[in-house]
């Protein structure tokens, strides 16, 4: 049982590291975030002059936040999202629900900082050396983003394996393996509620990932435990039939 | 005289069911082009074949058919504008391609002129034909009945059901040169004018012209946009630079009342030689002649006739027709009285010019008929000639330019001669002239023309006969071969010419043969010919035509192809080359260029369905303006139909400005159309509004923001999209406390 | 050169509009459009932009680029699309339409110069007259071309700035992005926002 001592990075977009969780609503706001997206008349602009439109998104990308904040907020979440729920399918979908907006904000972010950080920081530099990520376009560079830029993004590692659906019948089915998810690692789940995995949450980040790339897809994360990983993990992504049909008409026109 | 088993065919009985499809196309225009059968070509398609049977649509003018429940049924359904016509099975979805390729091919036919003795004449004058000989035969040559073989230059032989020939008055080719237009209005706004005024009398409030949208939900051709592609390939007129309208042959006939019938023949050959009739230098005047003797069967002999026949073909050879006719005029009520068809190819002066006719004297109801047996002697007439005579002439003439000079000209030695040119005084050439200043000297700057001996001519004329033949390759490697030939000269009229015919017989040629199209290239050709003919040589007409035949063929091609044809439909509303109507029917028809290309298969990209739509609403505002709600309902209906897959299913545009044009068009086309429909209350106007369901709801928020970006279509699963969705409009608990981000 | 720049979320709902006119080669940052009918102007830009998602949706999945250029042009107005596609598939579209070097002729005759502006956007390279016709296209366009950006919406040059300020729009969009007070599919109403995207404006374009 060796857990290695993994540091989050998931919250390290400093200042406006609130934003990731959506769960934020409940933290009395700050002004200065406050201010971009209001729309009365009256802007209050932070007493620095700095809105959020002045902060680099690239400060913060190594710096990481401390994994018992991290323990404590992600267990607040759950408190949360649990209560007046009617069973363990309902408080993961809530879990769930709460990830997604998270994914397509990551999506994002993590273009945006893969493309400053290729090219020199700053932006405004004329040189068009870097060529910027492409955008996933089939459901395989989908995965490996995921697996790979993505969970390092978040758990600043890889995720531990990648498969396909061995049924021909469900062709759509691919699975992601994480021996041992951060979210779920002080998390003891009661043993009437054992179906639980918590990591629903994570599940609702690569949805929201799948879903801006474009991959109509639906992400259940389920107990896998091992004698080595107690807590191992299976997230099971079920993508669409638009999808599958698009796989083909891709794969004829011969796009990557 | 007439045997009663010649005569079923042409007039069946009222419950005739082949009248059933064509009530599809009367319910959209009912009212006068009934009679005056002018937007008709549709139904005169070389399918239908014959000619005789279009008067049995007539309405109006035949009890006997009104009396039919099948035009009752007609009647009912006038009025209702909308899809309620949409079902019929002629509105064949496949068709509409063909049916353009067929116009363009159709309208590139061999020219045949008539030269008539007076006496001829004077004999089909009295059958009612006020313009003689040449009136009576010219309906009958646009159609060959049955099937017609060509060979080919490689000698492979294909039939064609949809051949004809235009007859003209040979007088007219002689004299065209002269006056060009007589101090007329231009073609393009005499077209302009025909267009509008057909608009006018089709356009009655419940009627206009409601597009035949086939079921498979490509568009296809409007009539009226056929009506205005006809009528812009007629008004070319004979000019040097094309062949077209040179004649490939000339019927020259007397009648049995001639009392020296062999030296009037003789009179008339002379003159076609170097007489009155003798044609301009730059048209070839070695055309076939071709004999006719005109037979009176009511008054004359008919072995005299035959015994005179006998005599013309000893001196003058095998072309040469016995025509038996009646001399007396029939009238509608005779036995076998048969309506002479209309004119399919009516130049847009004589359109303008005759239509009124039918409509003023409407006791005699002005429409010409003739016996049956009359009608069989000129269809035969009409098939030997241009079976036996004239395709036979012309497939000889191509093979034998081929040989001498195209030939020699694809050489080496040609090659070299053609190098040889540009470089003044290098080599004489075997050609009659030698070259000077980079140029073969043989193209006449001043006149603006080459003679019709010169090879430049010679090809060009074989390219034309080949075309005609229908024998597409041939005729594209000689116009690619004359190109820079026309270039070196300066002739810029040929020279766009010779680029235009090139990417239309391109074009023509069939996929089969494993020719891949480039469409770069194809567009590149358009555009000289374009730049040429417009910019160069001021020929606004003609630029037109070439950008249309551009627009057709290329969108029949589909695929990038019908994109490519859009952006040339622009092209030509952007050159101002179109009034008001036809800025109205290419907006119709970029629309349908765009959105005769769908997404493919299983995706949902790929398509140009906003495009499309788009286009149709541009259209819609454009008829609306010009004062046809009608027509702007039909394109406003297909917008709709166009927009459905992209727009969300409250059919409610993303962006307010859009939205704003929208509901503002919807509404005074609404407008209109029920002022319109006010005006004439003798109209039965049918009680299904057809702007009710394009009603919608002025919602001001729109589909907020879908939490799902694609998957709209098959969410994938109820806990997640589909729940999101009903927890957000209002959940079953209320005092949820549970927040979403 | 006028330009109206869109952001339109995935599902084609507009998020951000702004118009603007160039301010290089003393431009004045004001957006004159021509349309041939001046009530036109308040819808056709949406129009225009609306109908290049065809294009857009093509290009998305044919090619995995954010920035994917020059994508549609609509002759008759000659105006020129280029998109920036989020990889959360926001859709940033610039409409850019190049002064008129000549009003485009209305009679039907003689309206020669008007083929050179109206080119579209056909290779004019090759045969026959088509040098001619290439050179009074690029003629036409010539006369503006002090400012390279102006001078040929396709050129490489105006591809790359417009690059650039895609570019710029998209990190001032990513902060909008990831504020907790920005829910997806919603207007984008920040006032530093837009004066964000007309500095970008600005600099490049």
């Amino acid at each position: 049982m060796s857990h290695p001592p993994r540091r989050s990075s998931m919250l390290s977009t400093s200042s406006s590291a609130q934003t990731v969780t959506p769960s934020e609503k409940q933290v009395p706001p700050q002004p200065q975030l406050q201010t971009p997206t209001q729309s009365n008349p009256g802007l209050r602009v932070p007493s620095n002059r700095k809105t959020i439109y002045d902060r680099h998104l690239n400060r913060s990308r190594n710096a990481e936040s401390s994994r018992a904040s991290f323990a404590f907020l992600f267990g607040e979440m759950v408190t949360y999202a649990q209560r007046r729920v009617t069973g363990i399918q309902d408080l993961e979908r809530r879990l769930n629900e709460q990830g997604y907006p998270l994914g397509l904000r990551l999506l994002d972010l993590l273009f945006y900082r893969t493309m400053s950080s290729s090219s020199s920081s700053a932006l405004s530099s004329s040189s068009t050396s870097a060529s910027p990520p492409n955008r996933p376009l089939r459901i395989l560079p989908l995965l490996h983003l995921i697996h790979g830029p993505l969970w390092r993004l978040l758990f600043n590692r890889p995720a531990d394996a990648l498969e396909h659906s061995v049924s021909p019948d469900t062709p759509n089915e691919y699975m992601i393996t994480d021996n041992d998810p951060l979210v779920n690692s002080y998390i003891s789940v009661p043993k009437e509620m054992n179906q639980l995995n918590c990591a629903a949450y994570v599940a609702g980040i690569i949805e929201g990932v799948c879903d801006g790339c474009g991959f109509e897809a639906k992400v259940t994360a389920h107990n896998q435990p091992t004698e080595l990983w107690p807590s191992r993990t299976i997230f099971l992504l079920r993508f669409g039939e638009s999808v599958m049909e698009r796989e083909k008409v891709l794969e004829r026109a011969g796009v990557k | 005289m007439t045997s009663p088993g010649d005569a079923a065919p042409v007039k069946p009985p009222p419950s005739f069911s082949p009248g059933v499809p064509r009530v599809s196309s009367k319910t959209r225009y009912p009212e006068r082009r009934d009679s005056s059968a002018s937007l008709d070509p549709e139904r005169v398609e070389p399918r239908i074949a014959s000619p005789p049977t279009i008067p049995l649509s007539n309405t109006t003018d035949l009890p006997i058919r009104s009396g039919s429940p099948s035009a009752r049924s007609v009647r009912s359904t006038t009025p209702q504008i909308g899809r309620t016509s949409l079902g019929s099975p002629l509105d064949g979805r496949a068709d509409s391609a063909l049916d353009t390729r067929s116009l363009i091919i159709r309208s590139f036919s061999p020219v045949v002129g008539v030269y008539s003795s007076p006496d001829t004449d004077e004999l089909v004058r009295q059958k009612g034909f006020k313009g003689g000989f040449w009136e009576l035969i010219r309906p009958f040559g646009e159609n060959v009945p049955g099937k017609l073989v060509i060979r080919d230059s490689i000698g492979s032989s294909r039939g064609w059901e949809d051949y004809g020939v235009r007859f003209v008055d040979l007088g007219e080719i002689c004299r065209a040169p002269n006056d060009p237009n007589q101090g007329r209005s231009s073609p393009l706004a005499q077209v302009e004018a025909v267009l509008a005024k057909q608009l006018d009398s089709t356009d009655g409030p419940p009627s206009g012209a409601i597009h035949p949208q086939d079921l498979v939900g490509l568009s296809s051709t409007s009539p009226l946009y056929k009506l205005y592609l006809r009528q812009l390939l007629s008004i070319a007129s004979v000019s040097p630079h094309e062949t077209f309208r040179h004649p490939v042959a000339s019927v020259i006939a007397i009648s049995s009342r001639n009392s020296a019938p062999l030296e009037s023949l003789r009179q008339l050959y002379a003159d076609t030689n170097n007489g009155q009739r003798k044609v301009p230098e730059w048209i070839h005047p070695e055309y076939l002649r071709y004999y006719v003797l005109v037979h009176d069967e009511d008054r004359d002999d008919i072995t005299a006739s035959t015994k005179l026949y006998d005599q013309m073909k000893r001196h003058f050879g095998l072309h040469c027709h016995l025509l038996r006719l009646r001399s007396n005029q029939c009238v509608v009520t005779d036995d076998d009285s048969v309506q002479v068809p209309e004119c399919e190819w009516l130049s847009p002066s004589e359109r303008l010019s005759e239509r009124p006719e039918p409509l003023v004297d409407l006791d005699s109801d002005g429409l010409l008929y003739l016996f049956d047996s009359d009608v069989m002697a000129i269809k035969g007439f009409v098939r030997e000639l241009i079976a036996q005579s004239v395709v036979p002439f012309m497939e000889n003439r191509v093979a034998v330019w081929n040989d001498q000079v195209a030939s020699r000209r694809r050489g080496i030695s040609g090659r070299f001669m053609s190098m040889s040119r540009k470089w003044a005084g290098f080599g004489s050439s075997s050609r009659s002239s030698s070259g000077s200043g980079g140029a073969s000297g043989n193209y006449n700057v001043s006149q603006g023309y080459y003679h019709y001996d010169h090879s430049e001519a010679i090809l060009r004329k074989m390219a034309d006969y080949a075309f005609m033949l229908r024998d597409w390759k041939l005729a594209a490697s000689t116009y690619e071969l004359l190109r820079s030939d026309y270039a070196n000269d300066k002739a810029w009229k040929y020279h766009a010419g010779a680029y235009e015919m090139c990417a239309v017989s391109t074009l023509l040629n069939p996929l089969g043969a494993g020719s891949k199209i480039k469409v770069e290239a194809i567009d590149q050709m358009f555009d000289t010919a374009c730049y040429s003919y417009l910019t160069r040589c001021s020929d606004a007409p003609t630029t037109l035509r070439c950008l249309t035949l551009a627009v057709e063929l290329l969108r029949s091609r589909g695929g990038s192809a019908a994109e490519s044809a859009a952006k040339w439909a622009m092209r030509a509303m952007d050159l101002g080359l179109v009034e008001s109507v036809g800025q109205g029917l290419l907006s119709e028809r970029i629309s349908s260029c765009y959105a005769s290309r769908p997404p493919p298969n299983g995706v949902r990209f790929g398509g140009r369905r906003r495009k499309a739509g788009m286009w149709s609403l541009f259209a819609a505002d454009m008829w609306l303006r010009l004062g046809k709600p009608a027509l702007a309902s039909a394109c406003l209906e297909e917008a709709e139909r166009l927009y459905a897959d992209v727009l969300g299913s409250d059919g409610v545009f993303p962006m307010p400005e859009m939205q704003t044009f929208v509901d503002n068009l919807r509404l005074s086309v609404k407008v209109g159309y029920l002022e319109a429909r006010g005006l004439d209350i003798k109209e039965e106007t049918g009680s299904t509004d057809p702007l009710d369901d394009e009603e919608t709801s002025e919602k001001l928020d729109r589909r907020m923001n879908r939490r799902s970006l694609i998957g709209n279509l098959n969410p994938l699963d109820t806990a997640t999209l589909a729940q999101l969705q009903t927890t957000r409009d209002g959940d079953s608990v209320p005092s949820d406390d549970f927040e979403r981000a | 050169m006028s330009y109206y720049f869109t952001i339109l979320s995935p599902t084609d709902v507009p998020l951000f509009n702004i118009a603007f006119g160039t301010s290089k080669s003393g431009g004045d940052g004001i957006a004159r459009f021509r349309f041939p009918d001046a009530a036109q102007n308040t819808y056709m830009t949406q129009f225009i932009i609306h109908s290049s998602l065809d294009m857009l949706e093509e290009a998305q999945w044919m090619g995995g680029n954010m920035y994917l250029k020059h994508i549609d042009t609509y002759p008759p107005a000659s105006a020129y699309i280029s998109a920036f596609l989020t990889p959360s598939g926001t859709r940033f579209l610039l409409l850019h339409q190049p002064p008129q070097p000549n009003l485009p002729a209305s009679g039907a005759a003689g309206a020669g110069g008007s083929i050179g502006s109206s080119t579209m956007s056909l290779s004019s390279s090759g045969m026959g007259g088509s040098g001619l016709f290439g050179g009074s296209g690029m003629g036409s366009s010539g006369r503006t071309s002090s400012s390279s950006i102006a001078a040929n919406p396709t050129a490489p040059q105006t591809e790359e700035a417009v690059r650039q300020f895609m570019t710029e729009v998209y990190e001032g969009y990513v902060k909008t992005v990831m504020s907790p007070f920005y829910k997806r599919g919603m207007e984008i109403r920040s006032p530093v926002f837009r004066s964000k995207v007309s500095a970008a404006g600005r600099k490049w374009l």
